[in-house]
């Protein structure tokens, strides 16, 4: 272990120090040297991470597809999509936009003598167990996401922005973060503000993010694979998180879909969202049954987000008959 | 001693017998069970070092994002400054074990005593403040808005004034403490952070962390008369303790400066790796550790040669550093 934490200390300086200490400081930019140091490691753990995902899961699928495709290149601007996240603009956004935005205003509180809370006014015994406190913050933030979830398909105006996330019709592990950037931006947003209010720090927070994200990619792969039971109670798995992407079943009913939970089921159970009747149905949304185009490459997926966007922010003339869940657009 | 050795020796053994002589000559004095402490500012623990061994015995969480630690004026404590956790831990300087943790300090990133111990100013760089506060208490007297990104403190040696640097808008602010107000402010090249005040009382030295030189001010007039090239990234200053020489450390350079405080000139520069940053030097003079911010290290220079004698793996970027032990302050 220790010679691993020393082989990427070395990775991880040299990188840092051969080109992006020169960069940052041509820029005139020292004065965010260390974040620039976090987000370099947060793209090398990025680098990696695909690597690994990429080495595991595509045999996975290869070995035990839920679905089989002759022509996958609808898999492409997803894989564009976890390049940009992982790579590029998750950490722009966390160290650029993000972290100063959630400073300012933690700045501006602070000097109206509004101190924000952090975990350990109420539980002290955190200072001294990171590891405790890391876990803690894992499992308040996966319940923010879980109602963050809830909110993407409740509200017109974010799921026209988040159904690009289920349009994908030939879904694999890379799919996790086909995601439209604004999506991505307001959700981003939320966990900092969260963030925020329980005290932790946006380098920490873009930690746990790391750490959970294996999962998440795991949770999308086109695989038969399910954690049993109690397993999926317990964790998201492939099988669980299959329903939720289901073509007639994940974006319906009253909740508008089922199984939300990012990484743990139980907020589903707890909140009457759970669909455990274990089946790997086909994924996508209704509408595209009925022609609906949701784009085939990375613009074309984002101008089409915008416009949907627009039309649900327009304001409508009232209807006389009432609005039920089957007639609202998807 | 040598030329016993040899006479007596095989010349194999009277080589190695050298060596260790050499070595020994090098061993700093410090005293028995003595540790040097490590701030890991990336992962919010201490390092506590073993110094004779030169190994780390024991990490220790401390709080977010740990950066600056200085000694109590009293020398009972040593004040470490969790900026992110917004708290500040008092240490047993001996063993770095924790005594107490005071909270609600806002953002202290760096931490200073006024000379007269009547003052303790703690400077936000994150949330761009200044407080200060009266000492020995710490009760909050004023809090000042000092955009951008305050960053190192200085004083006057009648406790007058606190130099701040601001190291975004390339400023250095002086606040007269006794009337609680920012006096004046004066532009200064590209992020000004390490500030340092001659023994004679004359001249500030203002480390350019964005450009590759020290900034020497008339600071009773305000203005700048001279400029030192050291190397780049310059940044924090240490006292060699003889009351004429200070150390510079140049970050993007990777080397450490020694300055004539009497002549105002550069005397020689010599190189240390990973990002060079906090320094202390033991009180003989002979060892300078170093915490190498972009490769997890401590790095131990004998300076007689100005060799690398030690490379102490710690945790994420180290910092603040301090041992008992120290050569004195100016």
């Amino acid at each position: 272990m220790e010679a691993l934490t020393a082989a990427w200390a070395q990775l991880h300086g040299f990188v840092f120090e051969k080109l992006v200490e020169p960069l940052v400081f041509a820029l005139g930019l020292s004065t965010y040297m260390e974040q620039a140091f976090d987000a370099t490691e947060f793209v090398l753990v990025g680098a990696i991470e695909i690597a690994l995902l990429w080495l595991v899961l595509s045999r996975l699928e290869k070995w035990k597809p839920v679905e089989v495709w002759a022509d996958r290149r609808a898999v492409r601007p997803d894989m564009i999509y976890t390049f940009l996240q992982r790579l590029g603009v998750a950490p722009l956004v966390f160290f650029v936009i993000l972290a100063p935005a959630v400073d300012g205003l933690d700045g501006w509180l602070r000097m109206h003598d509004i101190v924000p809370g952090k975990l350990e006014d109420w539980f002290p015994g955190l200072h001294e167990n990171p590891f405790a406190s890391f876990a803690v913050y894992v499992v308040i933030l996966d319940f923010v996401a879980y109602w963050l979830h809830r909110a993407q398909h409740r509200f017109e105006w974010w799921w026209a922005l988040h159904s690009l996330h289920h349009s994908q019709r030939v879904m694999t592990f890379w799919t996790d973060d086909r995601n439209h950037l604004l999506d991505d931006l307001v959700v981003d947003a939320c966990f900092a503000a969260v963030a925020l209010a329980i005290g932790v720090p946006p380098g920490q927070f873009a930690l746990v993010v790391v750490a959970t994200r294996v999962i998440e990619s795991v949770s999308h792969v086109n695989a038969r694979v399910g954690f049993g039971k109690l397993g999926e109670w317990l964790v998201v798995s492939p099988r669980y998180h299959r329903a939720h992407h289901a073509i007639g079943i994940g974006h319906e009913g009253a909740y508008r879909g089922c199984n939300f939970a990012t990484l743990f089921p139980i907020w589903d159970h707890i909140f009457g969202t759970a669909n455990t009747r274990g089946e790997f149905p086909a994924t996508g949304i209704r509408d595209q049954l009925h022609g609906r185009d949701y784009g085939e490459g990375f613009w074309r997926q984002q101008a089409l987000g915008f416009s949907r966007l627009a039309a649900a922010l327009r304001p409508r003339k009232p209807t006389a008959a009432p609005v039920t869940t089957e007639s609202l657009p998807r | 001693m040598k030329f016993l050795a040899k006479r007596v020796l095989s010349p194999a053994l009277a080589g190695a017998f050298t060596a260790v002589l050499a070595a020994g000559s090098a061993l700093a004095n410090f005293t028995a069970d003595e540790r040097v402490i490590v701030l890991n500012s990336g992962e919010g623990t201490i390092s506590i070092v073993d110094p004779v061994a030169m190994k780390e015995v024991k990490r220790i969480p401390v709080g977010k994002e740990p950066h600056h630690l200085m000694a109590t004026p009293d020398n009972k404590s040593l004040i470490v400054a969790n900026a992110a956790s917004n708290d500040l831990v008092f240490l047993d300087p001996k063993s770095g074990e924790i005594v107490k943790r005071v909270d609600r300090i806002s953002d202290p990133y760096q931490i200073g005593f006024s000379p007269d111990q009547k003052w303790f100013v703690s400077a936000s760089n994150r949330l761009d403040r200044v407080d200060l506060y009266s000492a020995p208490e710490l009760k909050l007297v004023k809090r000042f808005e000092l955009p951008k990104v305050p960053s190192h403190i200085a004083f006057d040696a009648a406790s007058r004034i606190a130099f701040i640097t601001l190291q975004d808008s390339d400023e250095l602010a002086a606040i007269d403490l006794a009337e609680h107000k920012v006096i004046w402010k004066m532009k200064l090249g590209k992020q000004p952070a390490g500030v340092w005040l001659t023994p004679d009382g004359k001249h500030l030295l203002v480390g350019m962390t964005g450009d590759n030189y020290v900034q020497v001010i008339d600071w009773k007039a305000a203005k700048s008369v001279k400029k030192l090239v050291t190397g780049a990234g310059a940044h924090n200053f240490l006292a060699m303790g003889d009351g004429r020489h200070v150390l510079l450390s140049n970050r993007v350079a990777n080397t450490i400066t020694v300055i004539d405080q009497q002549t105002l000139e550069v005397k020689e520069s010599f190189a240390v790796p990973g990002g060079p940053d906090c320094m202390e030097l033991t009180k003989d003079g002979k060892q300078l550790w170093v915490t190498s911010r972009w490769i997890r290290q401590v790095t131990v220079i004998d300076m007689a040669t100005k060799k690398v004698v030690g490379k102490i793996p710690v945790g994420k970027s180290p910092h603040g550093i301090y041992f008992v032990s120290h050569a004195p302050r100016q």
